[in-house]
């Protein structure tokens, strides 16, 4: 139309020529172009009127868009509108959410519905296996291979989790039931494919009936005896595994993931399939994969017995070894503690063992050996021992002697020895020293009585040892014999003092004696002379005349067999003898 | 390897499933069929130099207490349609069936087969009351399950059918 009128347009060119023509011509213009004029009025108004323009557009908006769909450029069309749609929707949720949200529902309920299903299931399955693991026997028996393999018990339980086989795997076409495809492990008997697949079909639609569940859930799984069938349903195909034991949940992923990867590849002779199976015999590759076996409780079962025994051998070793040696350290220390109660001075009261530690006790005198250094010798462990000996004064005959010595000091070639109570002194002393052991040894602990027959006085056997010789018929001392003779008086005076303080008599006995020469009469004479005049100058020296007996026996008490002038010599003396009796109880 | 899927369809109790042990001589499990009303058999026939594996659904009867479940018939290729001719009524509760199948998947190769044909003095049907379909393309077999006359002809009567047919 633009073009007619365009074209017609230069028609009233001539328009400078005169009146009357002008007017006709005009008359015809009108009648000829004016029907067209006003049609590019109404063009141009429709052209330049938004609001016309809207409607216009208005009324082949949808079949325009139809047609670019059906003219094959689907993706420019959804290209050009996706910012728009995005845009309105997310302005729409903004203004209502409840609109969008209403009009979604039908689709997110049973999607969170079935997702929620799942992770709920999952860990109900493992919790029940985690439960069932703890409770029973075989748990018991895990947790003691746990033990002896030193892995954690969640390790273990996890190895023998995944102890499952995936006997057979089946791939269904959906629409029929038809078996697509049928893979099976080795050694495994089973039924027809095309069988067992058209009644797990039929079950399906039995159950997805029977519970008017949504389209989208249908029979998970089954169980039979020791069998499970896990069946994963896609759009036009369907897998069902075949497992014996339990597979761990993972496994439904590998299903999964599989099924998808031969909804992708054969989706057209999925959608197209008219009962030949024969493009479908490249998928039984991806089917293979699926037929996971899991050894690992055989290796391990067949492992076991040697682990055990040389586990149980070694066990029962190590208990042998211990139990020997902790008898054998039981009997040392019993030993020990039965070596120190036999040691003078020592008393142990009790002996235990508390959390692999020794406690001995008892008493133990200040002179008794230190059972610290005794432990130390025996060779024991001393730090897995306590001693706790509290100090006492012992009545042992060894401790009491030892006692005795250490407090009298005695001198050398006296000994004190003790006897259940009685001190023993024996050996020769100095009158000094036998003065103080007679005033001390009644206080020392643990003596009840003194024996000192076996002591004697050094001076008092010196005095008695003494010879005194005189010449030939003479009562007056030989020559040289002063020193002898004041001597005797410094033994004679030591011997007093000591009998004084013992509370006893000294009386000194002072012997004459002569040789066999002469006659018996007269030399009985001469002993009481030569008696005497030692008396004589013992008195005179301040001896008390009282203590001194002097007589003669002549020849009758010999000091030696006169067998040489030396011996006969010998018998022409003097010697004193010492009566030590108790001080009478009269003044 | 062509495998397809046929139903035993028909009344309660008019032979599908002494037909199909006829044919098949195999049970697959009797528990299952009085559970969920379904059984699956199959049998390999050959169509001309074609092998062809037959998967029969054997479909419980319908009756008052039980209406047949049209989803286990989802892609099936045809089906044999079982009539009782000593029960009369079996024939129009088949032919009415038929008209339900058709509306909902269409046209699909079917048999119309009619057993027991050994108790033929029994029957309440004359022939000649099904003759118009006799006389179509529509295909009319006797059959006798306990004899095993038609039995393997109506089998192979549908694989042809289904074969021939798109």
């Amino acid at each position: 139309m633009p073009e007619q009128a365009q074209r017609r347009a230069p028609a009233p060119e001539p328009e400078e020529r005169p009146e009357a023509s002008d007017r006709a011509f005009e008359e015809l213009r009108h009648i000829i172009v004016s029907p067209e004029q006003e049609q590019i009025v109404e063009i141009r108004s429709r052209i330049e009127n938004p609001e016309r323009r809207v409607e216009d557009v208005s009324s082949v908006v949808a079949e325009a868009i139809q047609l670019r769909r059906q003219q094959g450029d689907a993706a420019a069309l959804s290209d050009a509108l996706a910012p728009t749609v995005e845009e309105t929707l997310r302005e729409s949720v903004r203004k209502d959410p409840h609109i969008l949200a209403d009009a979604l529902f039908p689709v997110m309920g049973p999607a969170i519905r079935k997702s929620i299903t799942e992770t709920l299931r999952s860990m109900l399955e493992s919790f029940n296996e985690a439960l069932e693991h703890s409770l029973s026997v075989r748990g018991m028996r895990w947790r003691i291979e746990a033990l002896r393999t030193g892995k954690s018990f969640a390790e273990i339980v996890l190895m023998h989790s995944l102890l499952y086989r995936v006997e057979q795997v089946f791939l269904i076409h959906r629409e029929t039931g038809l078996a697509l495809g049928h893979v099976t492990a080795a050694s495994v008997a089973t039924q027809d494919p095309s069988l067992v697949a058209g009644m797990l079909s039929a079950i399906q639609q039995f159950v997805r009936d029977s519970f008017s569940s949504p389209r989208q859930e249908s029979l998970d799984s089954m169980t039979v005896g020791g069998l499970e069938v896990w069946i994963e349903d896609g759009p036009h195909a369907v897998i069902a595994a075949v497992i014996r034991g339990h597979a761990p949940a993972d496994y439904r992923l590998a299903l999964q993931q599989a099924l998808e990867g031969i909804e992708g590849e054969f989706s057209a002779a999925l959608a197209t399939f008219q009962g030949d199976t024969g493009p479908f015999r490249t998928a039984e590759t991806r089917l293979e994969t699926l037929l996971v076996t899991h050894y690992r409780e055989r290796s391990a079962s067949a492992r076991r017995p040697w682990m055990a025994i040389a586990a149980g051998a070694l066990l029962v070793g190590v208990v042998t070894g211990w139990i020997s040696h902790s008898v054998y350290q039981n009997h040392q220390w019993s030993q020990f503690v039965r070596s120190l109660s036999q040691h003078p001075g020592i008393v142990v009261t009790s002996y235990g063992r508390s959390g692999g530690h020794w406690l001995i006790r008892g008493f133990r005198d200040p002179l008794a050996s230190n059972p610290a250094s005794d432990l130390a010798r025996s060779g024991l462990d001393a730090r897995k021992a306590d001693l706790e000996f509290a100090p006492f004064y012992s009545l042992d005959d060894a401790i009491v002697g030892e006692r005795a010595t250490g407090l009298l000091t005695p001198p050398a070639g006296v000994t004190l020895t003790d006897e259940k109570g009685t001190l023993v002194a024996s050996g020769m002393a100095s009158s000094a020293w036998l003065t103080q052991f007679y005033e001390r040894a009644p206080l020392i602990a643990g003596v009840l009585s003194v024996d000192t027959t076996k002591l004697r006085n050094s001076e008092m056997a010196s005095l008695e040892s003494t010879v005194l010789t005189f010449p030939l018929g003479s009562a007056e001392l030989d020559s040289g014999q002063q020193d002898v003779l004041a001597r005797a008086a410094r033994d004679l005076g030591a011997v007093r003092q000591y009998a004084d303080h013992t509370s006893q008599q000294a009386t000194i006995s002072i012997v004459g004696h002569t040789d066999s020469s002469g006659v018996e009469s007269s030399n009985q004479v001469l002993s009481n002379q030569r008696a005497a005049a030692i008396a004589v100058i013992l008195v005179r020296d301040g001896v008390p005349k009282g203590v001194l007996v002097p007589r003669g026996v002549g020849t009758t008490q010999p000091l030696r067999a006169e067998q040489s002038d030396e011996a006969q010599h010998f018998n022409r003396s003097v010697t004193f003898h010492v009566n030590l009796s108790p001080v009478s109880s009269a003044p | 390897m062509l495998q397809k899927k046929i139903c035993m369809l028909g009344s309660f109790s008019v032979g599908k499933t002494s037909l199909v042990r006829r044919f098949v001589e195999s049970i697959f499990d009797e528990k299952y069929q009085t559970t969920i009303g379904v059984k699956v058999d199959k049998k390999v026939v050959s169509v001309g130099r074609e092998e062809v594996t037959l998967v029969l659904w054997d479909i419980h009867g319908e009756d008052v207490f039980q209406k047949m479940r049209m989803t286990y018939l989802r892609g099936m290729s045809g089906y044999l349609l079982v009539v009782d001719p000593t029960r009369r009524q079996t024939l129009e509760d088949a032919l009415a069936l038929q008209a339900r199948v058709q509306e909902a998947m269409g046209p699909i190769a079917w048999i119309l087969v009619l057993n027991k044909c050994d108790r033929i003095t029994e029957w309440e049907i004359d022939l000649k009351q099904i003759g118009p379909s006799e006389g179509s393309r529509q295909a009319v077999i006797r059959t006798s399950a306990k004899t095993g006359e038609g039995v393997e002809e109506a089998f192979s009567r549908l694989a042809q059918a289904m074969l021939h047919s798109p």
